[in-house]
């Protein structure tokens, strides 16, 4: 859990993917470049330190790791594999690729999958973080024949100051998270496996009638726009 | 279209509702805001915020913002409204008109800490260079008046020793009347995060707040003393310090005088702060109060953060100076991980102390009384200043009765609903003969008043507020102010117009001039915040980027050493009787702020729509009372209406509401009394009773009668 | 409702602060200073009254304690002698010094 030095390392206009660290220096190699950050900081904070992002989806550096959205791989020498470099610790001399040819398919796979089950209409004209990996990535469409998605799924009004459209959730867990480690009420969790699987407030409650205080953590950290302020909004939020 | 609208604009501003000073960049689509997210280089939240911050901004385009000045020539008359310059003029001739027929002090002024630093400081310059008096008092009055006189009279400063960021060193937690998860709420998550990571907590609070017991969160010893015992409690947790050899000799003997501390030491020791003792008047066993003592002496860092819990009681600085003397016997002091820190209601109530709105000091709290310190005003300002003290908020309001206050001038502040005893201030109100109100909203007290100078809200002005860590921050204007004007300009608009020539260029101006006449301000400018994101005072050659913890070498005392002083114990006057049998104590929740003016105005109200009355099963059932009951309770002030609550949060004997309702009117029932040093009102204690209201009894008649028996009593 | 308007006399008047009230406020400081031994107690309260009452409000204790000073304690009787004994602009302003 960050410690008070790693909040003040903070930056506005970064986001280093995991936690800055305190401690003695480690020097890497990250597609040939030499840096050097504090021990226990991940791949992905190296990376960001040498102006190499990484694109993420599950990862924030408000929030400690968590590795599960598989777009942040990186290939690492001596390792066997696609390790995510956000929750691979640096260590002493490791060199770091985070752009092949193997690696870009990779990504695309992963973001062409989220975007199956994302609402087509908007992916023109977003400009979440999930919008900017699909740039980042030159992802605009994906090769799925239509299949099962979660837009028949309720979107959740309750909440006066903001909702949340379980059509474009891709269950990164970050609302969970935020709910945890920054404001420390745990209202909310993940529900079910697999395709089922959706966030869900108190006891599967609507937001306005669970424990959540609104403080809003859920909805800065969310990389999707899935919980988004209403104010953002001209009347009614509709999809499509 | 399910895409929101992407803002075209983005102002780093700082949140203006409580005392921990988030930093917030707010986002504006063709002029208008859309949202406000957090910063995460705001120094307090890291980019984390709370319901108020976040999302509670609406109120400053609702439908009853004022933004045309008014005026009237009785309070029973309808508001006219007029020009800026005949508004101004009006108030300017009837301010002076008052002057001549009663005296340079029949007049006065009262500044708030919704204020930003450089209004409240230009409110006293026009207290004391135009008004020519020292009437000039602010609503911390009310709320930490004995934070300053306690701390300073100890350890130097009357204000929190510690940034927030240093609790996350901290290994024990002692919070005194507090409630940060709700009160405070982004530093209540800073508070929980530590506490997951494993560190002690000791609370002290009638009530079982959120800290005492919630979700990953418990806390290891709960004291939870009958209201209006905490100086008892606290000299019993010296006296355990202090018998059982806890306190901290090497840091005694080198930082403080140790003479005082031998004294204080027998005065504690006595048998009659014993916990044995202390523990049957407190409602505490005396093993719970050991544990505290042994835990807080324990540390290794121990930190205390209070809030109006202890404030607000007739020995309000009396409990602030116990605090002062626990750390520093312990030597909790001048480090990260410690320290004794004041949790501030509103966003700028620390620079509302420092900024000269009392009755007694100019800026930086220096002494109107001291010929040097008032020279040096003198020649900077070009008037000759009244040397004497002026009256207080509250002597105001009594010179008014007694006829010989007759005119106000009342910034963003509302005291007809904010400060006890309503009946009284009432009565005061109706006294007058020329009340200017410069506010958003026509608020209960602007019923009283005879001019309405519209102002704006801190989306729309430029300044700073100083946050419960001292931490001066930027206000930053977001949109233009709707009704015209920038607080500080009506200042400077009404200054002239009085006959004092008053220019600034911009609010910086008067930042810079703050700088020059308060020590601890040397260093802080517009420059160095817009360059460094914010500073904590004091802020000078020495450091100039600020201070994050106070005394890390010495004391700011005149020998450099910490003191204690003898805190005696002495019950409220107000005590329950057969009559009035419970204890009525108030507090605040996370969704509304303060009186509600703002809160009030947004979807907040959702949550919470009503203040209710808190009270055990017991105490309930036995009155015949049901959970959700409309209920009255009675003091020997006044009495009022509202729901009740069951619940496990207050003991037996106690009885516990907000007051964020103007509707409650709860200040109709709380006491006059108030703290001895600074006329803190005792809001915490007042006896009372609570009956159930028959179904069929049309309460808003009995309502409406009662007002009028109060107004005229 | 018309202004209610003070008769003359009434103005001239120096009471800021009921007289009942000023009695609880002065005993409720002489209570704080118990703790300590005589002339630091009158000193305290000394200080107190001159560094934070309004000069109206102390003329009217001094006044009252003159006139016999009922239900006034008797370490505020020390403390407001030393008030009109002396110059009254020298000494101690600030919070209590232990």
């Amino acid at each position: 859990m960050m410690l008070w030095s790693e909040l003040r390392d903070l930056k506005d206009d970064i986001d280093y993917g995991t936690p800055p660290r305190g401690g003695s220096l480690v020097s890497v190699t990250i597609d040939g470049v030499s840096v050097s950050v504090p021990e226990g900081s991940s791949v992905m904070f190296a990376a960001a330190q040498s102006r190499q992002n990484i694109p993420k989806l599950c990862a924030t550096d408000t929030l400690e790791a968590w590795g599960s959205c598989r777009l942040c791989l990186v290939e690492i020498e001596g390792r066997s594999g696609y390790p995510a470099s956000c929750t691979t610790i640096v260590s002493e001399g490791m060199i770091v690729r985070t752009q092949s040819e193997q690696i870009q398919r990779l990504r695309k796979g992963v973001l062409e999958l989220y975007l199956s089950d994302f609402p087509a209409e908007d992916v023109e004209g977003g400009w979440s973080e999930f919008h900017d990996a699909m740039a980042q990535c030159g992802v605009s469409s994906h090769p799925y024949e239509p299949t099962e998605t979660h837009l028949s799924s309720a979107i959740d009004t309750s909440n006066p100051y903001f909702l949340f459209d379980p059509a474009k959730c891709i269950v990164c867990n970050r609302c969970v998270r935020a709910c945890e480690e920054i404001q420390g009420t745990f209202a909310l969790t993940i529900q079910g496996r697999g395709f089922d699987s959706k966030v869900a407030a108190g006891q599967d409650q609507p937001f306005f009638e669970s424990e959540c205080v609104s403080c809003g953590a859920c909805v800065q950290t969310c990389p999707t726009q899935a919980l988004v302020e209403k104010s953002l909004f001209e009347g009614e939020y509709s999809r499509g | 279209m399910a895409n929101p609208t992407k803002p075209d604009k983005q102002v780093i501003t700082t949140c203006a509702y409580c005392g921990v000073g988030c930093g917030f960049k707010a986002e504006t689509h063709q002029g208008r805001i859309v949202r406000m997210i957090p910063w995460k280089e705001g120094k307090a939240n890291h980019g984390h915020s709370c319901i108020k911050g976040r999302f509670a901004f609406d109120y400053y385009q609702s439908n009853d913002r004022i933004t045309t000045p008014m005026i009237r020539a009785s309070i029973d008359d309808a508001w006219t409204p007029v020009s800026w310059e005949k508004a101004i003029q009006h108030a300017a001739s009837e301010l002076r008109r008052v002057q001549a027929k009663y005296g340079t002090k029949s007049v006065g002024a009262i500044s708030s800490s919704r204020c930003t630093n450089e209004e409240i400081f230009l409110v006293q310059k026009f207290a004391r260079a135009v008004l020519g008096n020292n009437n000039i008092d602010n609503c911390a009055r009310i709320c930490h008046s004995p934070t300053q006189f306690g701390l300073s009279a100890t350890v130097g400063w009357g204000a929190a020793s510690q940034h927030f960021d240093s609790i996350l060193q901290a290994d024990v937690i002692m919070i005194v009347g507090a409630n940060p998860t709700e009160g405070h709420p982004v530093f209540g998550s800073l508070m929980k995060r530590r506490l997951r990571q494993g560190a002690k907590l000791i609370v002290i609070d009638p009530r079982r707040t959120e800290s005492v017991n919630s979700p990953h969160i418990k806390a290891d010893v709960h004291l939870n003393l009958r209201p209006g015992t905490n100086v008892a409690v606290l000299d019993s947790i010296a006296h355990v310090i202090i018998r059982e050899k806890l306190y901290n000799e090497e840091f005694v003997r080198s930082r403080c005088e140790w003479d005082e501390f031998e004294r204080w030491a027998a005065f504690v020791s006595s048998e009659r702060y014993a916990p044995e003792s202390i523990g049957p008047q407190a409602g505490l066993s005396p093993e719970l109060i050991r544990q505290a003592a042994r835990l807080y002496a324990s540390g290794p860092n121990s930190a205390i953060y209070y809030g109006l819990g202890v404030t607000e009681h007739s020995q309000g600085s009396t409990g602030v100076m116990c605090l002062g003397n626990l750390t520093l016997s312990c030597g909790m002091l001048g480090r990260e991980g410690v320290g004794v820190n004041p949790l501030r209601g509103q966003g700028n109530v620390q620079g509302g102390s420092c900024l000269g709105s009392w009755p007694h000091v100019f800026s930086g709290y220096r002494f109107v009384t001291d010929d040097e310190v008032r020279a040096s005003f003198e020649k900077d300002w070009g008037v000759t200043l009244d040397a004497e003290p002026g009256l207080r908020l509250p002597n105001m309001f009594d010179a008014a009765i007694a006829g010989n206050f007759r005119g106000m001038f009342i910034m963003g502040e509302d005291p007809v609903q904010s400060d006890p005893n309503q009946g009284h201030i009432i009565q005061a109100m109706r006294q007058m003969e020329c009340v200017v109100i410069q506010d958003l909203f026509l608020n209960e007290t602007a019923k009283y008043a005879h001019v309405f100078l519209p102002g704006s809200s801190s989306l729309e002005k430029d300044g700073t507020f100083t946050s419960a860590e001292r931490r001066v921050n930027r206000v930053r204007k977001v949109v233009e102010p709707l009704a015209g004007y920038q607080d500080w300009e009506i200042v400077v608009l009404l200054m002239n117009a009085m006959g004092y020539p008053a220019q600034y260029a911009d609010a910086g101006e008067i930042l810079n001039e703050v700088a020059r006449l308060s020590p601890a301000y040397k260093g802080i400018s517009f420059e160095l915040l817009d360059r460094i994101g914010s500073a904590q005072w004091p802020c000078d050659e020495n450091a100039p980027e600020g201070t994050e913890v106070l005394h890390r070498k010495t004391f700011p005392r005149a020998n450099g050493r910490g003191t204690f002083m003898l805190t005696e114990y002495v019950p409220t006057a107000e005590r329950t009787n057969d009559t009035f049998p419970l204890l009525l104590t108030t507090g605040r929740i996370l969704t509304q702020y303060n009186v509600g003016t703002q809160t009030r105005r947004t979807e907040n109200n959702r949550w919470h729509a009503e203040d209710v009355l808190e009270i055990c099963e017991h105490d309930a059932s036995v009155r015949g009372i049901k959970d959700g009951d409309r209920v009255r309770i009675a003091s020997r002030f006044g009495s009022t209406e509202l729901r009740a609550k069951y619940s496990e949060r207050v003991s037996g004997g106690v009885v516990y509401t907000t007051f964020h309702h103007a509707e409650t009117r709860i200040n109709v029932v709380t006491s006059d009394l108030s703290d001895w040093a600074t006329n803190c009102p005792e809001y915490k204690v007042t006896a009372v009773e609570v009956v159930k209201v028959e179904i069929g009894s049309s309460a808003k008649k009995a309502k409406k009668k009662k007002r009028d028996e109060v107004v005229t009593a | 409702m018309s202004q209610s308007v003070a008769h003359p006399e009434e103005t001239t008047s120096a009471r800021a602060v009921p007289l009942e009230r000023l009695i609880v406020m002065a005993n409720q400081i002489a209570d704080f200073f118990s703790p300590y031994p005589g002339p630091r107690r009158a000193e305290g309260i000394r200080n107190h009254l001159r560094t934070y009452w309004d000069p109206r409000m102390r003329q009217d204790l001094i006044d009252h304690i003159a006139a016999g000073g009922d239900g006034v304690s008797p370490s505020i009787v020390e403390g407001a002698q030393l008030l009109t004994t002396g110059d009254d602009r020298k000494g101690y302003y600030g919070p209590p010094k232990a």
